[in-house]
């Protein structure tokens, strides 16, 4: 569904536009309540684009890199799962990929669809579906990448969840994850501080113990595929750590540091101690079709 | 549900667009193509990896092509010079714009000479002294700057150039996030996601983007024009030097631009400025000449005759202002040999040994190239913030439209395109990273990065145009002081040329944004801030003058000196 569609269409009357545009305002409001994800965008699109980057020069001749290209994705397929009012789908289409968002809440991706029809770059390679994730395992598209961005934290049952992501994937694809550990610094920046006492968050938005640590994560992910389905030759996708720490071409865990004197979010460099104790993005690649195990 | 006032505005719009039939989506719309719009619009160009992604217009309401096919036969100059810093220069040739200006046109200024009409305190600054080579500043004529920039921007296909056209209005829908729709007089509408505004001090795209701005006329004028004088000869080196001295009514500067002739800058009281332009040209050569070397109760003396004769509807002649001057010297018993005497002297010929003060004073006007002399009102002027919100989302303010100052620093243009450096490393930032142009979040860094560093020079301009636009006698005196001890401390000239941005960010590898480049303007600003309330206290409290001075410099002092070995530090690792 093309995004203008929606404008177009005669099944949704005008009350309902005004409706949209005025959530619209509030989930594209810079300034308001979500303006921490706005800012947090930039950093997730910089550490996507990097990690991108970096395996194109592990695997291609040097020559054949274009680092400092714009559309850095173009001819990739990418899934933004709980593209929420699609912060980062939009700039993921910007960047040239055949973008699909999709999102439980009908309204989320109303406000979606409508804000990307401002912008008319978008409507060629931007879609959007109302549709839970497991719903897509039924069809056969599989993408090159799969975000979820500030999802995680938020669902009931995260393995099932994790794997769905996964076998969505193509072979070599990339899975990008950003959400908060359960760490008593994360309880007190993101409850106690930002819904309890600044308010800029609304109550009840987070749940503390849903909170998954990159440890879990990278466990997970260590014993992913498990071993005991049938007929499974296939390598976990983390196949070591070396204190506690996966290898470059396999996952990575970087954190995502607030400052608030600038009022942005920084990307912490690689392995920076403590920097993964509250928000962090995690990347991690599924091997390709080859890497069996003999 | 609508008011009838909500329904006629509606009408007016789809009026509106009954007009401009369809428009054209840009990313970015620049409106103005004054120095900081075709700076901006051939930096974003120059950026080749964004050239598939960043369509850009640039809109202007002159005839550009007037300014692209501009020449003038070499030896005469336009009257509008500017001085742009090493770091508005490294910019420039780093977009690859400056390749396009005429160099032979331009001067480097090798060293500055600043004095106080009343006390004669002086200071000298010199490139050699910093160890620049290539001179502290360059003067050139800002229509080569425009014509550069022209012309790099005729190799860049993704800049539109929409000239001799005026924008009329600008409209955007009520739905937030929308793109503002530009109304052009030839009938074109141009749709933008990002709009900026570089379209100086009565900028359109400041007021519909509803972006408050506050400041203050100087009750000052500033006359410019062309001045012609002899070589300064074998003995005095080039014509690299500047000078400006400041006077109770406004500094009046000289600045070189070829070896026999240089820019005027004078700033002085709008009702003087308007009567020496009523006067023959050569009048204004004599004051000009009177006015770097006569004590401040002769040329408050000349000013008087001028505007005497002035309101009486006979202007003063040529004759009359020579025979004023010239008694006016023999009055202070100023040898006619001396570099202060600017009537009595030969001036026709500067061959010989020159006088030993000579090296004091500019070379001695001889006439005012046709055509140059014009004047300009002054204003401070910044706004409140650079970036759009609202209804006036997309919006972004550079150069003349968020901030004009004072000239005396020659400092207006180089903040506009420190500006137009910025916003376009940030608008390249965000188009890697996917993000939107015209949103808030991509600009913020902008303002962030920006406001502060202007304000900073802004406001020490203004001090320094307020402290020394005063013959009040404590005044002067804390004034001579500072400037003398000034004279003494190599590490606040270090500093104070710092903040004038002398040095490129070649010859010191710190990007505009690093903090030992911040501490430097900090300190600029604050021991300009430091004299400043001390003589606002002086004005007050009359006793203790000299302590406070002292104090304030030697604050001064060891802020720069410990300022510098930080950043020596810094340097060496
Ligand atoms: C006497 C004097 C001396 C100076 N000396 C120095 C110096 O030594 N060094 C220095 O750095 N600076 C100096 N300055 C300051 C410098 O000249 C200005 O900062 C600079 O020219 C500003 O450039 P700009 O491009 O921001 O604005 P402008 O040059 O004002 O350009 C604005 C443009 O927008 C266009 N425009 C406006 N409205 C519309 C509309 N509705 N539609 C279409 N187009 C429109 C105008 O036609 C114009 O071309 C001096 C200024 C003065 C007055």
């Amino acid at each position: 569904m093309l995004p203008t569609r929606l404008l177009r269409s005669s099944t949704i009357n005008a009350n309902e536009i005004a409706h949209f545009s005025r959530l619209s305002a509030e989930w594209w409001n810079e300034r308001g309540e979500f303006s921490f994800l706005h800012k947090m965008n930039p950093v997730r699109m910089q550490f996507i684009r990097e990690k991108l980057i970096e395996t194109a020069y592990d695997e291609q001749p040097e020559e054949k890199v274009n680092a400092s290209k714009v559309r850095i994705l173009e001819g990739l397929d990418i899934l933004d799962v709980g593209c929420g009012g699609g912060l980062l789908s939009e700039s993921l289409a910007r960047l040239g990929a055949r973008t699909t968002g999709i999102d439980a809440s009908e309204s989320n991706l109303a406000i979606a669809q409508h804000h990307a029809s401002l912008d008319s770059r978008l409507s060629t390679n931007l879609t959007y579906k109302h549709a839970p994730a497991e719903s897509l395992l039924s069809q056969s598209k599989r993408y090159d990448v799969v975000c979820s961005m500030e999802v995680l934290e938020h669902v009931d049952h995260p393995a099932m969840f994790l794997k769905t992501c996964a076998e969505l994937l193509k072979p070599s694809g990339h899975l990008f994850l950003s959400t908060i550990s359960r760490t008593p610094l994360s309880y007190f920046l993101t409850i106690f501080m930002a819904e309890k006492v600044l308010r800029q968050v609304a109550d009840g938005t987070h749940t503390f113990s849903k909170y998954i640590n990159p440890s879990e994560l990278l466990e997970f992910f260590q014993t992913y595929p498990p071993s005991t389905a049938p007929g499974n030759t296939l390598l976990p996708w983390i196949t070591r750590l070396y204190d506690g720490e996966p290898t470059r071409k396999e996952a990575e865990v970087r954190g995502l540091i607030y400052n608030p004197l600038s009022a942005s979010w920084i990307l912490a460099p690689r392995g920076a101690w403590g920097a993964a104790e509250c928000n962090y993005i995690f990347w991690v690649r599924k091997p390709a079709l080859d890497a069996m195990s003999s | 549900m609508f008011t009838s006032r909500l329904l006629s505005k509606r009408s007016i719009n789809s009026a509106r667009r009954f007009i401009s039939t369809s428009h054209e989506d840009f990313d970015v719309v620049i409106v103005g193509g004054g120095p900081a719009g075709l700076a901006l619009a051939s930096a974003l160009g120059a950026k080749q990896q964004l050239e598939s992604s960043v369509k850009i217009a640039l809109v202007e309401a002159g005839d550009l092509s007037q300014v692209q096919n501009w020449s003038f036969s070499s030896g005469t100059f336009s009257n509008r010079v500017v001085s742009l810093t090493n770091a508005s220069q490294a910019f420039l040739k780093d977009t690859g714009a400056w390749d396009h200006v005429e160099q032979e046109r331009t001067t480097p200024i090798d060293e500055m000479q600043v004095w106080d009409g009343i006390s004669d305190a002086r200071i000298t600054f010199s490139a050699s002294e910093l160890g620049v080579q290539q001179g502290m500043a360059r003067l050139t004529e800002t229509l080569n700057l425009q014509r550069g920039l022209l012309r790099h921007l005729q190799s860049i296909p993704a800049v539109q150039i929409v000239d001799k056209s005026k924008v009329q209005s600008i409209t955007v829908d009520e739905t937030p996030g929308s793109w503002p729709l530009v109304h052009l007089d030839t009938g074109r509408a141009l749709k933008a996601r990002l709009l900026v505004g570089a379209d100086g001090l009565n900028s359109p795209v400041r007021s519909f983007a509803k972006i408050p701005t506050y400041g203050w006329s100087y009750d000052t004028q500033a006359i410019v024009c062309t001045m012609e004088h002899p070589p300064k000869g074998p003995f005095l080196g080039p014509n690299t030097t500047a000078y400006q001295r400041f006077l109770p009514t406004g500094p009046i500067a000289f600045l070189p631009i070829s070896p026999t002739a240089s820019s005027l800058v004078w700033s002085t009281r709008p009702t003087l400025a308007t009567a020496l332009k009523a006067c023959e040209p050569s009048v204004l050569g004599c004051m000009i000449n009177a006015a770097f070397r006569l004590p401040d109760v002769s040329i408050r003396y000349l000013h008087d005759r001028i505007l005497e004769a002035h309101k009486a509807g006979k202007p003063i002649t040529d004759e009359e202002i020579k025979a004023e001057i010239h008694w006016r010297e023999q009055s202070h018993s100023i040898d006619w040999t001396s570099a202060y005497s600017s009537v009595s002297a030969n001036t026709t010929s500067s061959l010989g040994v020159p006088p030993s003060d000579a090296e004091m004073m500019p070379p001695i006007v001889t006439s005012i190239q046709p055509g140059t002399i014009a004047s300009f009102p002054l204003r401070y002027n910044h706004t409140e913030t650079y970036i759009g919100e609202g209804q006036g989302s997309r919006t972004v303010l550079v150069g003349d439209a968020a901030h004009t100052i004072h000239p005396l620093a020659g400092q207006g243009l180089n903040l506009g395109l420190g500006d137009v450096e910025c916003l376009s490393s940030c608008i390249q930032d965000a188009v890697l990273r996917g993000g939107d142009i015209g949103s808030y979040t991509a600009l913020l860094p902008y303002t962030q990065e920006r406001y502060l560093e202007n304000h900073k020079i802004m406001s020490a301009c203004d001090k320094l145009h307020k402290l020394y636009s005063t013959s009040f006698g404590p005044l002067v005196q804390l004034r001579s002081v500072g400037l003398e001890v000034l004279n003494e401390l190599d590490s606040i000239k270090a500093a104070i040329m710092m903040s004038a941005g002398s040095v490129s960010r070649e010859d010191r590898p710190l990007s505009y944004s690093s903090d030992a480049r911040a501490a430097f303007f900090d300190m600029a600003a604050k021991g300009v801030e430091n004299i400043g309330s001390a003589a606002h206290v002086a004005g007050i409290v009359r006793g203790g003058l000299a302590n406070l001075a002292v104090t304030a410099l030697q604050n001064l002092a060891t802020a720069a000196a410990s300022s510098q070995q930080e950043q020596q530090r810094k340097d060496t690792r």
